[in-house]
């Protein structure tokens, strides 16, 4: 499977271009009531894959929905390949793909040619153009039994099969992951991901599947709101290992008096 | 009755969407007047006749009937009490052999077939700001998320039983229309992060 995988990254990377090579996020703030989320918060993301690590509440699933424009910073700038967020956002969909934890969140349409085809008229086709076009490209992965079934019919690793491929047939320079691997199987979750690293220059996943993780460039351990680590998975993660556990040890066990 | 698209081609597959749905119309206007029993009969006859020849798999959808069953029992009871047997035959075997028909077009036409086709009939409402684009995505997102819902009860009712003996009968329709609402918000959320309802013609020009 793999194999023809990587035969995909040579026709991948001759898509059009947006101006810049650049991901950043300068000082951006993030409220939500009267909690801060992002508290001033820069980054710049230029490696091929980065991983997210950090509590629940982090700031992690706002950290990627700022670079997709599913959320506008209250102070700062994000800027994804050249585009601002608060002023170009309409370019971003195709720019900055998401997929998210749960499939069945983001399975619009019935079947899965349907699925898929909607991206491509997102990208302004027509609706023949897109049919025929989603058509191609299941059949370039080999997929086109897939085409007509029923999307509530297929296997979990099917269905985040069916998101990747729905967000991949968009181009985007970027993944945007919103720990789309929680209820797929170990061979599921490295082939998913290895089709998404050759087929993107860049992936930016929040995880807590550590082993996964420590093939990655770059881990970003995101602490209230602020970067509390960042570096090398061989720095970050071990870190972040230890801290959870020393915080296990430190707090009375769920249900036992203090 | 949301009846589901069957994935299995058949003859029935392969027609038009426009062209099915011209035989629908075509055949219920000329069933509406007619009262004989015997030509009604044959109606139903040749419908069902219609789904044998798609396959059996097709003539088991025939089951997707069943919810309908009760109304059925009411309006012939009234038609009982109101007229005659005869009458509630009639109005029966009309109702039947329509909603299986029908059923047959959505069971035989893929929902972006049906929208393509439907679309002309649409367009009168276009200055009113109803596009078919946002009418089709419309109809899209109820034939898929009606399975999803559907999963959602039970993996509520599931998770009752595990921990009662009791049926949870009206108990959990707050916790169900809760997650159908927070379903809407993702999803919406989904829908958002790969360009939204909008046609992206004019919005992205990628060169």
């Amino acid at each position: 499977m793999l194999a023809w995988l990587r035969k995909k990254t040579a026709a991948a990377s001759a898509k059009p271009i947006a101006q810049t090579d650049a991901v950043t996020l300068s000082e951006v703030t993030v409220d939500r009531g009267e909690r801060t989320v992002l508290d001033g918060i820069s980054l710049s993301l230029n490696e091929r894959s980065i991983g997210l690590v950090g509590d629940n509440g982090a700031g992690k699933s706002t950290l990627l929905k700022l670079l997709n424009g599913l959320l506008l910073p209250d102070a700062g700038t994000v800027n994804v390949f050249g585009h601002d967020t608060r002023q170009h956002g309409q370019f971003l969909p195709a720019l900055a793909g998401f997929i998210f934890q749960n499939p069945d969140h983001q399975l619009i349409f019935p079947t899965v040619a349907e699925e898929l085809a909607f991206g491509l008229e997102q990208l302004g086709q027509s609706a023949e153009e897109a049919e025929t076009g989603a058509r191609a490209f299941l059949r370039q992965y080999r997929v086109e039994a897939l085409a007509d079934k029923p999307v509530h019919c297929l296997s979990e690793g099917q269905k985040q099969f069916v998101c990747v491929l729905s967000v991949l047939i968009m181009r985007p320079r970027l993944l945007l992951l919103d720990e789309p691997f929680s209820s797929l199987d170990l061979t599921t979750r490295h082939r998913l991901l290895g089709l998404m690293q050759t087929q993107a220059e860049r992936v930016l996943m929040v995880s807590h599947d550590l082993e996964l993780l420590a093939g990655f460039e770059r881990v970003i351990w995101l602490r209230d709101g602020g970067v509390h680590r960042d570096g090398v998975p061989a720095e970050v993660l071990p870190a972040y290992r230890a801290d959870a556990m020393a915080r296990l040890h430190a707090e009375p066990a769920w249900g036992t008096e203090q | 009755m949301i009846a589901l698209y069957v994935d299995r081609q058949s003859w029935m597959h392969r027609l038009s969407a426009g062209s099915k749905l011209l035989v629908l119309c075509v055949s219920s206007m000329l069933m509406l007047p007619v009262d004989s029993l015997p030509v009604l009969s044959a109606f139903l006859l040749c419908v069902l006749a219609l789904y044998l020849s798609a396959g059996r798999e097709m003539f088991a959808r025939i089951a997707l009937l069943r919810p309908v069953l009760p109304f059925l029992a009411i309006i012939g009871l009234l038609h009982v009490l109101a007229g005659s047997y005869a009458q509630a035959g009639q109005v029966l075997i009309r109702l039947i052999a329509m909603l299986l028909l029908a059923n047959l077009v959505t069971l035989t036409t893929r929902m972006r077939d049906m929208m393509t086709a439907m679309t002309p009939l649409f367009r009168p409402l276009a200055p009113l700001g109803l596009s078919p684009r946002r009418l089709s995505l419309a109809v899209a997102l109820m034939v898929r998320f009606a399975p999803v819902l559907l999963a959602t009860m039970e993996a509520l009712t599931e998770s009752w039983r595990a921990r009662s003996s009791r049926n949870p009968r009206w108990r959990l329709l707050a916790p169900f229309t809760l997650q159908a609402l927070r379903m809407a918000e993702t999803v919406g959320e989904a829908l958002q992060a790969r360009g939204g309802v909008a046609v992206a013609r004019e919005r992205v020009s990628r060169s």
